[in-house]
């Protein structure tokens, strides 16, 4: 499989670098590949993710898509625009947009005619089982509900790579896996590459490999221009490494 | 879902914010109508009821700061009258006063044989007689509003004068002007051998580029004074060019403090909605797009506010211009031109102001953002 997500050496600092969040992670994510980032509260793994997206900007390294080193606000975001979908435990919804237009715009920009964008739209509600909540606002939905809304939002411009950043964070358990089956199903029905960070075992086990972050590193010690061997454990460590 | 519906849900959200916002520029813009308006119908007013007397050209000193501070000698009559191209000319003497403490009133005093007086319109009654000083034609408007009519008499610079007749002129000048002969005001205010102006009627038929012969050839005769078209005389006024002036300084100040205020709303709204924007970068919305989002928010405030306040600067223009103050003096003279520099100035003003909300909207990392839930 070729490699869609590529870091090289990247380290991320905060606070005039007295906090490192990620030190340098080497790592490759190939394309139809599910992945999970795991690792203790303030480990760096979502700082990790954020950076493979563009989300943040990295103090050091280099960060290539589909082969291509990707730097500057622009570039990363017509990567983002039309090739990763983002899930995020806090659902990340625009609370005076109604479900529907949640959808629709992620589409603006990308999808011409606004006939195309609403059928598009439609399409995915009934995907996720929100046709019938498709004129609601998020505060109206449950849980379940808002974080279906952003897997169909997430999949508006047909994403090369869904990116979840704790998704079943804030649902209850058994909405959780359904949520979890459904962002599964999409990697194995549309091999859409799959990277979720998550604290919970259950959710790391549908995916085919960990990567387990500590004190910013990868595996507590980083593998330099490779990937993470799976099952390998690190230490557990402080939230953030301080320098 | 469209381009509008994100901006529009935001300003729909916070409806007091937007209200307030967009009534600021509404006043400012109203502020501009008026003062624009009001003060182009001095000068509108002035050509227009110079233009209603049948005058084409008219003969002032030069760089005369008010007409009324005006001085001609009686002396250029027959020089002016001398021009070829010119039919008949007739000295006129200006003059402000008040009636009864009630209304501001424009003494326009002619000769005996002056062909203005032949232009005058008469509703009622009369012209003066020949060899009486003190007898008055009132325009409709005023001698409505002094309660006066043919018979009564009205004071004018503490002289009684009897009215002997109501004009009936179109002009807002004109209505409230009152015409008497040109000897009794000369002795009454103390001008004898000088009048404000001379108004010039050229030989028909007449036409731009003989209009424009004659005014050469009358600028040449009387090279000590100003000689300009009847409908653009008032614009050589300085008095005028300095209330313009002073309307244009207020409103560029009013029209700054909108945009003042749709800057710092949308600074407010940018602040607050930093979570929705990075939700927004994060679905790879780019920067051009998320500038957009805020400057159309500015826009559509803007031109709200912009359409109320042309309303409501229409109705001020006219309330003032109806007041005792500036009744006579002023009327309401809303051109294209205005609305469209209104327009123009509440679109410059409120994207203006929008420009620095938006352009720290697209400084927003959006990991930073979303953790702000």
């Amino acid at each position: 499989m070729s490699p869609l997500i590529e870091l090289l050496h990247v380290r991320r600092e905060f606070d005039d670098g007295r906090i490192v969040a990620v030190d340098d992670v080497s790592l490759t994510i190939a394309r139809g590949e599910a992945v999970a980032i795991v690792g203790r509260s303030g480990s760096g793994k979502s700082t990790l993710l954020n950076l493979m997206c563009g989300l943040d900007v990295p103090t050091r390294g280099e960060i290539r898509f589909a082969g291509a080193r990707i730097s500057g606000r622009l570039a990363w975001a017509e990567i983002r625009a039309r090739h990763i979908g983002f899930v995020f435990q806090n659902f990340c919804l625009i609370p005076t947009l109604t479900g529907r237009e949640n959808i629709e715009v992620a589409m603006l920009g990308q999808l011409a005619g606004a006939g195309r964008r609403r059928q598009r739209a439609s399409e995915l509600l009934a995907r996720l089982s929100l046709a019938g909540r498709a004129d609601l606002h998020p505060m109206r939905l449950s849980g379940g509900e808002r974080q279906r809304l952003a897997i169909a939002r997430a999949l508006a411009n047909q994403p090369q790579v869904i990116v979840a950043d704790e998704p079943t964070g804030s649902l209850d358990s058994e909405t959780g896996r359904s949520v979890i089956d459904i962002i599964a199903g999409l990697n194995r029905e549309l091999g859409t590459t799959l990277v979720i960070v998550t604290h919970d075992r259950e959710v790391a086990a549908v995916c085919d490999r960990r990567i387990e972050m500590v004190d910013g590193r990868v595996g507590g010690g980083g593998l330099a221009g490779g990937g993470y061997a799976p099952g390998a454990a690190g230490p557990a460590g402080a939230a953030v490494r301080h320098e | 879902m469209n381009e509008l519906t994100l901006p529009l849900r935001n300003l729909w959200g916070r409806p007091i914010r937007t209200g307030l916002t967009t009534l600021g520029i509404a006043v400012a813009i109203a502020g501009f109508v008026a003062l624009t308006g009001l003060t182009r119908g001095v000068e509108h007013s002035y050509s227009a009821g110079m233009e209603e007397s049948g005058a084409d050209l008219v003969v002032t000193q030069k760089n005369v700061f008010s007409l009324m501070s005006s001085s001609v000698p009686e002396t250029l009559g027959p020089t002016l009258a001398a021009v070829a191209g010119v039919e008949a000319v007739s000295a006129t003497l200006l003059s402000i006063t008040t009636v009864d403490d009630a209304a501001n009133i424009v003494i326009a005093a002619w000769p005996r044989r002056s062909f203005l007086w032949q232009t005058v319109e008469l509703g009622e009654g009369r012209l003066p007689d020949d060899g009486e000083n003190w007898e008055v034609v009132l325009g409709r408007t005023i001698a409505e509003a002094l309660g006066k009519s043919v018979g009564d008499t009205v004071e004018l610079q503490f002289q009684p004068y009897r009215i002997v007749g109501i004009a009936a002129f179109a002009t807002v000048l004109n209505q409230n002007i009152a015409m008497v002969p040109l000897e009794g005001l000369q002795e009454l205010i103390g001008r004898q051998g000088a009048v404000t102006l001379y108004q010039v009627r050229l030989a028909r038929p007449v036409d731009a580029t003989g209009i424009a012969a004659v005014k050469a050839r009358l600028s040449e005769a009387a090279v000590d004074y100003e000689v300009s078209v009847t409908s653009e005389f008032a614009s050589n006024i300085r008095l005028i060019s300095l209330f313009q002036a002073i309307a244009s300084t207020i409103s560029l100040v009013v029209l700054a403090m909108a945009s003042i205020g749709v800057a710092n709303t949308l600074l407010m709204a940018v602040n607050e909605r930093t979570y929705e924007i990075g939700i927004l970068a994060a679905l790879g919305w780019r920067p051009g797009r998320i500038l957009r989002l805020i400057l159309i928010e500015g826009l559509v405030m803007s031109l709200l506010g912009g359409a109320i306040g042309i309303g409501l600067g229409i109705a001020v223009m006219h309330l003032a211009s109806r007041s005792h103050f500036a009744a006579g003096l002023m009327e309401p003279y809303l051109s294209a031109s205005v609305v469209v520099e209104a327009l123009i100035s509440v679109l410059v003003a409120g994207p203006l102001g929008a420009l620095y909300p938006a352009w720290r909207a697209t400084r927003i990392v959006p990991a930073e953002a979303l953790r702000m839930t």
